[in-house]
């Protein structure tokens, strides 16, 4: 037994003392193969998974590595059976290689016959393999890649990958560092992900996941498709690239609904892609149109299916995602790591607003009361009316109004999902509301209003989910949101925690009814809040005026 | 062979019974009665299973190498038929005497003539030529060999399936021909005998010739060594620590759960497939362990049926004791449970042989006792192995095949991977080696040394858990006593190991308060239990459930009486003479009593109400008055006896006449009748006498209990005594009698 700030469970799940003197140290050692889950105040929880170790074991770190750091910072024994199955896990990486054979093309390889016997006979593989070239090598077709390497993951038998990359036609893309120059953790981001060849970068809203993007193209110099949610978010990355690397406005096109440009970097949407016509996707050529030498995903974890689809048969090109959070509501999580590539860079959000590149940040969440004629509603609703019931009540106004009142002058945004409340919210607060249905052009000028200070409130729905920048907000007010999604908390929290240029704490509030599933599903949203290390209250709307403005 | 036993030292005579217990129970009366007790068939069949297979091989050789009455068994025909040196096989013929499998005759070694018959076929070898049918000699060796040189493929296949035994073999009709035409060839040329029907066997002689002179084609007369992988001792132990603080944990989590949700015990005993899987799930551990843990805790005493009348299995207060030790001492009592338990929980969810259905846990099924034998068995291997070995399932399955050949069970695989998992389980290994204290385990330590053997390696208990905002709480190693129960019964563990995750829920908290905490107990338990403050949701939390709780109450009445006119039901409850009623008024127009609602309604109209009865829907009662009858009834007709007539008493008379005639011609028969009168024999003595007189031929008196009860005096001839039933002939007929039918054996 030794005093190690490492406790290995039975469950494999791994909890670090972060206020033990070696927690930073073995933080590092397991972090490469380990997978952050929590980050509460005092114990840090990492899972041990499969892929997890598969990743290791691509990162070029081995099974004995891995048991080492177990065994060096563990407090306790560690569990025989974990060390077992983790060396067994590592092992089962790399029996089967993609590799490119100048004779051949793409084919896979296997050290391991009966690996290779076994995975051939899968039904839903066999139909992805080529002719069979010897005992030890398959065919494989190039557009088959992705979906083989999905598929193997899925058999637990994942292919290691040394096929390599197309380089993609070179583009000159240099990063100008006049004025600014990359945060440290963005840097290792950026070579994390070089480094790895493909793979996830895990930032938290605010701490400037476009700049990592720039920084990759950089390196890349390679002709770069990026895809983005939504042609709000496409004009900020062509703003940002502009303004901080040396393309020109000449050399950034904008592939979307309204225009269809083709330019050495091209950002386009996820929607233009995934649009159909008679059954068909008409815009697939833009992935040919030109040799890109590096695809960037924004916010990954919102990829619809189809976009998987897509990027199986992109195997050949880097791909960079980016994402606060790898959390997908639709547990597609594996599909991420198999088509895009492993995460490579992961921080616990509090660490980076410990070196202030994000705002510090006050979670409240206010409980209101509802009124006996509404609890009465609410229990003869049907169940599918309730959260709707719960989250549209007009008590919760007043509470909004309150809050808005104790901020006054400070930026400060009220987010809903449904649009009636917002429509009062903005009649009583006299503040504009935007929506879905607002035109692109108001919604900017609302916006750059917004950030000059010509205004200090706006009611937004679920538009100010994705990649807006309003970098001044620090003040957000929820109201109602989608259901108990933790990926969406995270993006709203991430408006506030832009970095404040006087170093204001931001205030980050959740209105909800109690004992509804608005609680519940807020209890969903706060679990995530407080493993991402944010302690959070919970207020009574009646104390409110206790709350520290 | 009494003359054997009779000549032993008093050392000798210890030795046999320390070795034969069964000999010594009953006590015998003398010697001869210990020679005869040691050679009946029940006594000989035990010690011949309990040999290794060395002894046993020996044995069969020994029973194989030709002697006759003038020529003994020699240690180095023994030897010779073994392929090995006299020296070697004479201490083991030594120790097969010690245990009167063998006895001395004034010429030498003999084998006890029982031996014969548990060993029917020795070392896979036929009847000697001369026993078989046409008792002709068999073919001198070299003359087998020659023949066999000849023989065609088909009697050579036959040859060689009957060389190693088993030595019979049935050509049914319908045998292909050129397989029958082989065996024609083998009996025409006295390789093989006909006996009887379609059965063919190979005599002893012609199989020890094929065999090239040897008895066994694999002599083992060394035990095999284990071999494994070697394990450090401080890893062994640490293994060890680490399980025993899961283990204890789960029993714990078992007690937990079922003190608050008791499962049902099963009518056929048992719990249900369904509680077991719940208790996994529960657990977090698959049911082969849930089933273990479950069995451990019922083997220690910790939980039991409960006895009420719907019985449901619960934590005892045995195990209320047990919570408030130390790891060390919890895990001295639980190991040594299971080192004496004859309950078998790798049974569970098995199909038990000859049944349908499965086993369940803590069901009449999972007892099996050779669990107990076979565990220690396999422990006492591991045991000898070297410190530190952690032999193979398979190896320590070869090495109790050559400790017990003849008492291995089928499934003797599952019961060692069994036996091994539930040691690793126990702590009693660690990585598959003996531990430290597994070793003080087997022996036979006293529980404070025991737990002492242990304590080094659990780790120490801490008197703390860490609070998160996230609503969880870490222990970070395994709490003291109190504390624990306290965790688990406000939150839910989510993770368990060297230190254990809890998770508060509105449902967990709820639990702490139906247990009868209050709010400020709960917070302030948990404040004191941690070192920094209660993280603020989780005191809401906290504060939130408790708002909630108990604001609905539920109970039962029998009846309830409703009145919009509150005075009336305040008079009620004023009224003296309705005090039986015990009336309580639980809102200003309700008032209830534990008493049922006719006799309410009676009471009440005997002091002046006017009640109305009211039916569970609020309907009113109208009892049709003067009409009360019973369900319709089914008339039986009345019993009839009939007498005693003439006729009857006639015939009586006359049978009664013609058994008394019939039991004088009897008495007459037995005066006239020819040899020895016949005292009643014990069988041990009877089987004695049957057993020589089959041996020397002879004739012996019998008295014999027929189909009717009548006992008949027989001259019988016996020709061999097997399986309770001795064959021969009388009057020239070939019987078969029933030894528990022979009242009396003198030898004629």
């Amino acid at each position: 037994m030794t005093d190690g700030p490492l406790i290995v469970q039975s469950d494999k799940t791994l909890l670090l003392e972060v206020d033990h003197p070696r927690a930073e140290e073995a933080r590092r050692a397991i972090a490469p193969f380990a997978e952050l889950e929590r980050a509460p105040e005092h114990i840090h929880t990492y899972r041990v998974t499969p892929l997890g170790l598969w990743n290791a074991r691509a990162a070029g770190h081995d099974a004995e590595q891995v048991v080492n750091a177990l065994i060096t910072f563990s407090r306790y024994a560690v569990p025989h059976a974990l060390l077992v199955d983790v060396a067994d896990t590592m092992d089962r990486y790399g029996r089967l290689t993609l590799e490119k054979d100048p004779e051949h093309g793409l084919l896979l390889r296997t050290t391991d016959r009966p690996v290779l016997e076994e995975v051939l006979r899968h039904k839903k593989i066999k139909p992805l393999m080529g002719e069979r070239i010897d005992a030890d090598r398959v065919l494989v077709h190039p557009s088959e890649r992705g979906h083989l390497k999905q598929e193997l993951l899925k058999v637990g038998w994942p292919a290691e990958d040394e096929a390599g990359y197309v380089d993609g036609e070179a583009h000159r893309i240099d990063l100008d560092n006049a004025d600014w120059s990359m945060r440290p953790y963005q840097q290792q981001a950026v070579d994390g992900f070089w480094h790895g060849g493909s793979g996830v970068v895990v930032l938290p809203c605010g701490a400037g996941k476009t700049l990592v993007g720039a920084g990759a193209m950089a390196q890349a110099k390679a002709t770069t498709l990026i895809l983005v949610t939504n042609t709000v978010s496409a004009r900020q990355w062509r703003d940002e690239l502009i303004k901080r690397t040396s393309l020109t406005e000449e050399e950034i096109g904008e592939y979307s609904g309204a225009r269809k440009e083709i330019r050495p970097v091209t950002i386009a949407t996820y929607q233009v892609l995934t649009t159909r016509r008679k059954g068909v996707y008409t815009h697939l050529d833009l992935l040919d149109a030109r040799d890109w030498g590096l695809i960037v995903y924004d916010e990954v974890h919102l990829l619809p299916a189809p976009i998987f689809r897509m990027t199986a048969d992109l195997q050949a090109r880097r791909r960079l995602g980016l994402t606060a959070t790898l959390v997908r509501e639709d547990g597609r999580e594996a599909d991420v790591f198999s088509l895009i590539g492993p995460k490579r860079y992961d921080a616990p959000w509090k660490d980076i607003e410990a070196q202030g590149y994000i705002a510090p940040a006050d979670c409240v969440e206010v409980r209101v009361t509802l009124p006996d004629s509404e609890r009465l509603a609410y229990a003869v609703a049907e169940p599918e009316d309730r959260y709707r019931l719960a989250s549209c009540s007009p008590v919760k106004i007043p509470v909004v109004e309150k809050i808005v009142a104790q901020h006054r002058g400070e930026p400060t945004l009220v987010i809903g999902q449904y649009l009636d409340q917002l429509d009062e919210l903005s009649q009583r607060l006299g503040a504009e509301v935007i929506t879905g249905a607002t035109s692109v052009a108001e919604r900017q000028k609302l916006f750059q209003a917004f950030r000059v200070g010509e205004i200090d409130l706006l009611v937004v729905s679920k538009v100010a989910n994705f990649s807006i920048d309003l970098p001044e907000a620090s003040v957000a007010i929820q109201v109602s949101g989608t259901f108990g999604s933790r990926q969406e908390e995270a993006q709203r929290l991430g408006r506030v925690l832009r970095p404040k240029g006087d170093g204001r704490t931001a205030h980050f509030y959740s209105v909800v009814a109690r004992d509804t599933v608005d609680a519940e599903f807020a209890a969903h949203r706060q679990r995530f809040l407080a493993e991402q290390g944010y302690a959070y209250r919970i207020v009574d709307a009646d104390d409110l005026g206790d709350v520290p403005a | 062979m009494a003359d054997d036993v009779r000549g032993r030292t008093d050392d000798e005579l210890r030795a046999l019974l320390h070795r034969r217990q069964d000999l010594a129970r009953p006590a015998p009366a003398d010697l001869s009665a210990l020679a005869a007790r040691a050679s009946t068939r029940a006594s000989v069949q035990r010690a011949v299973d309990s040999l290794d297979l060395a002894h046993l091989q020996v044995l069969e050789a020994a029973l194989t190498a030709p002697a006759t009455s003038s020529s003994p068994v020699q240690p180095s025909t023994v030897a010779a038929l073994l392929g090995s040196t006299a020296a070697e096989v004479q201490p083991l013929l030594d120790d097969l005497w010690t245990v009167a499998l063998l006895w001395r005759s004034p010429e030498g070694l003999r084998v006890v003539r029982t031996v014969g018959e548990v060993l029917v076929h020795p070392a896979g070898l036929g009847p000697r030529a001369t026993d078989l049918p046409g008792a002709a000699p068999a073919p001198p060796a070299d003359a087998v060999v020659a023949a066999v040189s000849d023989a065609p493929p088909a009697a050579r296949a036959i040859l060689d399936r009957l060389t190693w035994g088993p030595p019979m073999a049935v050509l049914p009709t319908g045998t292909p021909d050129r397989v029958a035409e082989g065996a024609r060839w083998l009996l025409e040329h006295h390789l093989v005998r006909s006996v009887g029907g379609e059965q063919i066997a190979l005599p002893r002689e012609v199989a020890l010739a094929l065999r090239g002179g040897r008895s066994h084609a694999e002599p083992a007369l060394t035990s095999p060594d284990l071999h494994g992988e070697d394990r450090t001792p401080d890893a062994v132990d640490a293994a060890a620590g680490q399980q025993v603080t899961d283990l204890l944990a789960l029993v714990d989590e078992l007690a937990a759960e079922w003190g608050l949700r008791p499962p049902r015990v099963l009518r056929s005993g048992g719990l249900a497939v369904r509680d077991l899987k719940r208790i996994g799930s529960v657990l977090d551990v698959d049911e082969t362990r849930a089933a273990f843990v479950v069995e451990l805790a019922y083997a220690a005493g910790l939980l039991a049926d409960d006895g009420s009348l719907d019985p449901s299995w619960a934590p005892t207060p045995a195990y209320d004791e047990w919570q408030q030790q130390p790891g060390d001492q919890r895990w001295a009592v639980v190991a040594r449970a299971w080192l004496l338990t004859t309950r078998a929980p790798h049974l569970v969810g098995t199909t038990p042989a000859g049944a349908s259905g499965t086993v369940n846990a803590l069901g009449p099924d999972a007892h099996w006792p050779p669990a107990r034998g076979l565990r220690r068995d396999v422990l006492d291997q591991l045991g000898d192995a070297p410190t530190g070995l952690a032999p193979a399932p398979a190896s320590v399955a070869n090495a109790l095949r050559w400790r017990r050949p003849r008492r291995v069970p089928g499934t003797l695989e599952a019961v060692i991977a069994a036996t091994l998992r539930e040691a690793e389980w126990l702590g009693v290994t660690g990585r598959g080696a003996l531990s430290t204290a597994g070793r003080a385990l087997l022996e036979g330590r006293d529980q404070s040394s025991l737990a002492a053997a242990m304590q080094p390696h659990l780790p120490d208990p801490v008197e703390h858990v860490l609070l998160q905002a996230d609503l969880t709480a870490i222990a970070p190693g395994p709490l003291a006593g109190g504390l624990a129960t306290f965790m688990r019964l406000v939150a839910d563990v989510e993770s368990r190991g060297g230190a254990t995750v809890y998770r508060f829920t509105p449902d967990s908290v709820r639990r702490a308060l139906d247990a009868g905490w209050s709010v400020d107990q709960v917070v302030g338990t948990l404040s004191d239990a941690s070192h920094t403050p209660v993280p603020q949701p989780l005191d809401y939390l906290v504060r939130d459930v408790a708002r909630r709780h108990g604001q609905a109450r539920v109970g039962a009445m029998r009846a309830y009486i409703r009145c919009d006119d509150e005075t009336t039901l305040g008079a009620m409850l004023a009224e003296r003479a309705l005090s039986p009623l015990q009336l309580r008024s639980i809102a200003p127009t309700v008032l209830v009593s534990p008493v049922a609602a006719e006799t309410v309604v009676d009471f009440l109209r005997e002091n002046g109400f006017a009640p109305a009865a009211e039916t569970p829907d609020g309907g009113i009662v109208v009892p049709q008055a003067g009409r009360h009858r019973t369900p319709l009834q089914r008339r039986t007709s009345p019993v009839t006896a009939t007498g005693v007539d003439d006729e009857l008493v006639t015939t009586l008379v006359g049978a009664l006449r013609a058994g008394e005639a019939a039991a004088d011609y009897h008495r007459e028969q037995v005066a006239t009748r020819p040899g020895p009168s016949l005292p009643s024999t014990d069988p041990t003595t009877t089987l004695a006498v049957l057993r020589d007189a089959a041996a020397d031929r002879q004739a012996v008196w019998l008295g014999y209990s027929d189909a009717d009860g009548r006992v008949q005096r027989l001259l019988f001839y016996p020709e061999r005594v097997e399986g309770g039933r001795v064959h021969g002939t009388t009057e020239g007929l070939n019987r078969t009698l029933s030894i528990h039918r022979v009242t009396g054996a003198a030898v004629g």
